[in-house]
């Protein structure tokens, strides 16, 4: 018998040769379990275990809509620079987001440049204030969606702001954003400005 | 649909290029994306080679966490790497179940493992008898090469020993099971009767 027969002869033995994979729902929950217990990132120190289940899982979820109208304001003129603080005044209308608060509906995807070209919205900026659980943000490009001078982020409850996969939100700070029907998206689609993440949003968006 | 992280993933450079600043949410996802297209599966499967399904579970679980928490230490061939974590904390998980045997001490019948759950075709037992009267470097080598289909190099790094080791052991393992099977085929008779295994 030479090697390959005897390599055959064990693969045809192999205890989990005929096992089915496991469904993508044990799946997600073996990679909630592990990296809920994560402790090297965020401030988690405090009653995150029971929280970990959920938050895993982030995703388009309970929504709240604040300042009226989202959608008509998503579709008008492509890309470009905006202007700033002037013209204000004249352009009242915010983009309106909401940050999900919750992470029961669904669960996360890979944040991969055909993703993300779906977004509706999709823009670089900087927040400008954090007030009442509203953060704004001021644009200085949109990808897509807008344009528009000032994007107003319905945030989650401040103990939901450390969900892992959503998004913290600081004054001062640039970030990649993107939303669809309103909502952020998060699960690392949305974030702090840095470079991976303006690649993906340059490959994303690049036609 | 992976294509964007996987070339995030290996044209980022991996871990070393990636500071300890990038975003802790893009670390997830990567993270996240990794494990579930390369390494669930396979260490589910190498478990469910070793061990009852309960075990496997359990140390499927706590390898995931070792290998989230060392995300940074992954090299770019993740999955032979994780073997190796997975060998490790199902060492640990074995030796603190023989412990709490001990300490049980016979209060009740210890469950044995159930098989894993493939009754699905005829199983070549011969070979699996072979096997189990190999020792167990010699057996381990040859259910990696043969069941995770590893290369030299890659066992290699499961067991944390030279390649070049590995191809000699694998070498000998081989012989020996081909040994093994030959007695047992060659031994004629009593040795082949299938009907006295029930799990």
């Amino acid at each position: 018998m030479n090697d390959d027969q005897l390599r055959a002869r064990l693969r045809d033995a192999d205890p989990a040769g005929s096992l089915p994979p496991a469904g993508p729902d044990r799946v997600s929950h073996l990679l909630e379990d592990a990296m809920g217990h994560d402790t090297d990132t965020e401030s988690r120190q405090t009653g995150t275990r029971g929280r970990s289940r959920l938050t895993w899982l982030v995703a388009a979820a309970a929504v709240v809509l604040i300042v009226g109208g989202v959608a008509y304001a998503l579709l008008r003129e492509p890309t470009t620079t905006l202007p700033l603080e002037e013209e204000q005044a004249s352009r009242p209308e915010a983009l309106a987001l909401t940050l999900p608060d919750q992470a029961a509906a669904g669960r996360c995807m890979t944040p991969t440049p055909a993703a993300l070209g779906r977004a509706e919205v999709a823009f670089d900026g900087e927040v400008a204030s954090i007030a009442d659980g509203t953060v704004v943000l001021r644009p200085t490009q949109f990808y897509a969606g807008g344009p528009s001078d000032r994007v107003e982020v319905a945030q989650a409850s401040r103990s939901r702001q450390d969900l892992i996969l959503g998004v913290r939100f600081e004054e001062g700070r640039r970030y990649l954003v993107a939303a669809n029907g309103g909502d952020v998206m998060v699960c690392g689609f949305s974030g702090g400005y840095d470079e991976e993440r303006a690649d993906l949003y340059a490959e994303a968006f690049a036609a | 649909m992976c294509s964007g992280l996987r070339t995030l993933w290996h044209g980022g450079g991996v871990v070393t290029e990636e500071p300890a600043d990038q975003h802790p949410n893009v670390r997830r996802a990567r993270f996240a994306a990794l494990a579930r297209d390369e390494l669930v599966e396979p260490l589910r499967r190498f478990l469910l080679r070793r061990t009852d399904p309960e075990t496997a579970d359990d140390v499927l679980s706590e390898t995931l966490l070792v290998c989230w928490r060392r995300y940074d230490e992954l090299p770019e061939q993740a999955l032979p790497w994780a073997y190796g974590v997975a060998r490790h904390v199902l060492a640990n998980a074995q030796r603190s179940t023989r412990r709490q045997q001990r300490v049980a001490a016979r209060v009740a019948s210890v469950d044995p493992p159930r098989e894993v759950p493939d009754e699905a075709g005829p199983r070549d037992d011969v070979v699996l008898d072979a096997l189990a009267r190999l020792g167990d470097d010699d057996a381990e080598l040859l259910r990696l090469w043969a069941w995770e289909q590893l290369g030299p190099a890659e066992i290699a790094t499961v067991l944390a020993v030279t390649p070049n080791a590995v191809s000699l052991r694998l070498q000998r393992a081989r012989a020996r099971l081909g040994d093994e099977v030959g007695k047992i085929e060659g031994g004629a008779g009593h040795e082949q009767s299938e009907g006295g295994r029930t799990g």
